[in-house]
């Protein structure tokens, strides 16, 4: 992919609330037309840190350039450009889905078809229903009608799915999706990791204010250092184990597993071991990259007890 | 509204937003036209708004009965419902418009709308517009019943007219005053304690409850730098027979100084709104 200039750049950005340093000397750089998923626990930072890139908050300190300006300025340039989803968005009870996107798209200079944006969130028909008679989803989605009609060329989605069922989610993931491929850089947080991984070229963890890591899923799994679990179950009990390699961990169901940073490597050993023991099928063999779930919260939960013994699992 | 794409023919090349004076009004419009909605749609609120300064009216009508001033026969009840109609159109303007405001404030319509390229006078404007309309709304009944009962005098073509422009500029500084207010209104529930202060104090020095020219220097330069004295004092020309005018503090109407004394309010308190005035009171 071709280096382009970065939608986002921030370097050192930090917004202090009295005592309370909600984001602490943030560096982060979000190319065009990517997805960059921002996560971690309530109360991290997420939203104060999107709220400074939205133009909502002042910073104290740091530098803030997105899309080349700075939102702080709060220029009506620079906010026909953006589009917002906050994360609890204000009250539409008195208006129909209708009137609001038509009033929301005669305030940009390149917005959209108000009937397309309807289409496009799914909202075609209940567009003439106010929003008082709408479900949860249904406003979520007026949200985010709201948010791109404009047609922006950054799109903020601050928990854009919460409180959505599964289908639902699946359905907005393929919004965002259709977003992206128009060439929109998109900035989401979410509390859902199968959501970061399914949409985002790159994700950021924060927590307690900092920006702990970040790459792609796969920069991700390396750093953490995620081990693979391989794991079996020999047909019988009585089998002589003898000259296996590594330290297997037995369960009381008998199953043998055992996590590796060289899975490769161990599956191979594993295999001529069974070769020579003219075992020709492993029973229930399966090998596994943790979930980014899984590292997520092993991350996170070594931020929150420092003292406790993490290295166990490895 | 400008040229629109469909969603999947993205122009690359944003197109600057002409902050203009015809995009401003062009977008008070739009947000007008929701207020105005709105308004439409709660018409319990719309009834209140109307049948609260009427009953007012007819309450101080029917007790203030004796004399203002003998020689020009300006009894009690017109002096005060001149002044209801006055403090009604500020009510209207500074008080609902002040806590309207900062309900919008906390539902996070405003957060929503300060996201969008809507340029803070549009907003604004939108709310001097909707206030506008409900006052027109009062003023119709007021005016009506005020010279069906309460001995109003039937304007002549030049007091009709003037009672157009106090209404226009009296209604507008009522707005910027509590555009102006919002700033210093933390919550909601807090709003209407915040606003009533002002509020009454203002009925009771400007000529609405008790005759202007009565009251002591101290509080008449006080009063006279806000509206709602110079509102009073410019229907009371509409309303009141013209011999009263030599009862006014300084024997006259001074409809000048009405206008001028509207006018400062409009300007000062809409230039130090842009200023203040925050889409999201959080920081």
């Amino acid at each position: 992919m071709a280096r382009m200039t970065p939608a986002i750049s921030i370097r050192g950005v930090t917004k202090r609330y009295g005592s309370v340093t909600a984001v602490n000397g943030v560096d982060l750089e979000i190319e065009e037309g990517q997805v960059y998923a921002l996560l971690g626990p309530n109360g991290a930072g997420k939203t104060t840190l999107i709220e400074i890139l939205e133009g909502y908050r002042r910073r104290d300190a740091g530098e803030v350039s997105v899309l080349g300006m700075d939102p702080a300025d709060g220029s009506l340039d620079f906010r026909s450009r953006i589009g917002i989803v906050q994360q609890e968005q204000g009250s539409v009870d008195q208006f129909t889905a209708r009137e609001l996107v038509n009033a929301w798209a005669a305030a940009y200079p390149n917005s959209m078809e108000p009937e397309a944006v309807l289409d496009l969130v799914g909202l075609t028909d209940h567009a003439d229903r106010r929003g008082a008679k709408f479900s949860g989803g249904q406003k979520r989605r007026l949200d985010l009608a709201l948010g791109v009609v404009g047609n922006p060329d950054l799109l903020f989605l601050d928990e854009p799915t919460t409180g959505f069922d599964a289908a639902a989610r699946r359905q907005s993931w393929g919004v965002v999706r259709s977003l992206n491929e128009q060439g929109r850089t998109i900035l989401l947080t979410t509390h859902y990791l199968d959501e970061a991984e399914a949409l985002a070229d790159r994700i950021g963890i924060i927590a307690e204010g900092r920006l702990i890591i970040e790459g792609t899923v796969w920069d991700l799994r390396r750093e953490l250092n995620a081990a693979t679990r391989i794991s079996w179950r020999p047909a019988d009990s009585s089998l002589d184990l003898g000259g296996l390699p590594g330290e297997w961990e037995r369960s009381d169901s008998g199953r043998l597993s055992l996590a590796t940073q060289a899975p490769t490597r161990l599956l191979s050993e594993l295999l001529n071991w069974a070769d020579a023991r003219g075992l020709d099928e492993l029973p229930e063999l399966w090998v596994r990259s943790p979930s980014l779930e899984d590292m997520y919260l092993e991350l996170i939960g070594a931020l929150e007890e420092p003292d406790a013994d993490h290295g166990a699992s490895t | 509204m400008s040229t629109a794409a469909p969603p999947g023919s993205r122009s690359t090349s944003a197109l600057a937003v002409q902050d203009s004076l015809t995009r401003t009004l062009r977008l008070a419009g739009v947000q007008l036209r929701l207020n105005l909605k709105a308004t439409l749609r709660e018409p319990q609120a719309l009834f209140f708004l109307v049948a609260f300064p009427v009953l007012f009216l007819i309450i101080f009508g029917a007790v203030f009965t004796w004399d203002v001033d003998e020689a020009s026969g300006v009894q009690g009840r017109q002096y005060v419902s001149a002044g209801i109609l006055a403090s009604s159109m500020f009510g209207t303007s500074f008080m609902n418009l002040a806590i309207g405001i900062v309900s919008q404030r906390e539902e996070g319509w405003l957060k929503r709308l300060g996201g969008a390229p809507v340029p803070k006078m549009s907003y604004f404007l939108a709310q001097i517009g909707a206030a506008f309309t409900i006052t027109v709304a009062q003023t119709i009944v007021m005016v009506a019943l005020g010279i069906a009962a309460f001995g109003f005098q039937t304007p002549d073509a030049g007091q009709w007219l003037t009672l157009i422009w106090v209404l226009l500029l009296g209604v507008a500084s009522g707005c910027a005053m509590g555009i102006a207010i919002t700033r210093v209104i933390p919550t909601v529930r807090a709003a209407p304690a915040v606003v009533n202060l002002p509020y009454i104090l203002l009925q009771f020095i400007s000529g609405v409850f008790f005759p202007f020219h009565d009251l002591p220097d101290a509080l008449q330069v006080i009063a006279s730098a806000f509206p709602l004295r110079w509102l009073a004092q410019g229907l009371r020309s509409v309303f009141l027979p013209d011999d009263f005018r030599f009862v006014e503090a300084s024997g006259s109407w001074d409809l000048h100084w009405v206008a001028v004394g509207l006018g400062v309010w409009i300007v000062v308190g809409l230039a130090l709104a842009v200023r203040t005035f925050r889409w999201d009171q959080s920081g």
